[in-house]
């Protein structure tokens, strides 16, 4: 990818701060972004109403998650697009089912194919 | 009866519903999550069975019913949200408003750092825009 020069950007619905924690959590270099209110999300047509989401809510022992409790939560359908040097959106790949992401292997082929 | 027997179906039944889970989400990091999980949704269903079968049995057979509850409830529990993620798979993907060969609608957001980021700043940029669902 590098060699392309293709960058990786990443938009969620997480706050600016969850993104933080989350980039030095996982020790992400890739950009994230945080679309707290879903703008981009609704603008481009990805919204995902009731998905469910984990969150360690309030079962904390000295900040130690105890439970993972589930909820239902709007938010992105996992989606990939390839956006050249013009601004032109030049592959998406979605997924209807969110267990299963864009395979590294398939976003590779199609950026070679596209960047040669 | 031994003392282990009412234990034995609560115990086995959890077993393979937690066995099932730990396996499952092991696949997660790596991007190999099964499209048709049928051997964890089987083991599922019969590590939920078991439990309740097992329950049954401490009721009937009397003595001790903490250690069978907590178990099989775990088991029950456990695997009723196996099944309720599963029944949550599909994402809406018809909605989409951009096709193959669209320029960006332009956007803005928020960086981690707060400051404001403008999709403009992507001119004369190849990137791989990846829309997620947020941090876990």
């Amino acid at each position: 990818m590098a060699e392309q020069g293709v960058e990786i950007i990443a938009l969620s619905k997480d706050t600016p701060q969850d993104a933080a924690l989350h980039r030095e959590r996982d020790g992400l270099s890739l950009q994230l972004l945080a679309d707290p209110n879903l703008d981009v999300i609704r603008d481009y047509g990805l919204e995902h109403h009731k998905a469910v989401e984990f969150s360690t809510g309030r079962f904390t022992l000295l900040g130690i998650p105890l439970a993972l409790v589930p909820s239902l939560k709007t938010m992105a359908v996992p989606t990939t697009l390839l956006i050249d040097e013009q601004g032109v959106i030049r592959w998406i790949d979605q997924t209807d089912d969110y267990r299963l992401r864009s395979a590294e292997s398939r976003i590779l082929a199609e950026i070679r194919r596209t960047f040669g | 009866m031994t003392l282990a027997a009412p234990l034995a179906a609560p115990l086995a039944g959890s077993a393979l519903v937690l066995g099932s889970w730990v396996a499952y989400m092991a696949t997660v990091p790596s991007g190999k999550v099964p499209p048709k999980p049928w051997g964890h949704l089987a083991a599922q269903a019969i590590g939920g069975l078991m439990a309740v079968g097992g329950l049954a049995g401490a009721l009937r057979g009397g003595g001790g019913l903490i250690a069978p509850a907590l178990l099989s409830g775990t088991a029950v529990t456990m695997s009723g949200l196996f099944f309720f993620l599963y029944s949550q798979r599909s994402t809406p993907v018809g909605e989409i408003r951009v096709t193959v060969g669209d320029r960006l609608r332009p956007f803005t957001a928020t960086t981690p750092d707060g400051r404001r980021f403008d999709s403009a700043s992507l001119e004369g940029r190849r990137v791989l825009l990846k829309f997620f669902r947020g941090h876990w």
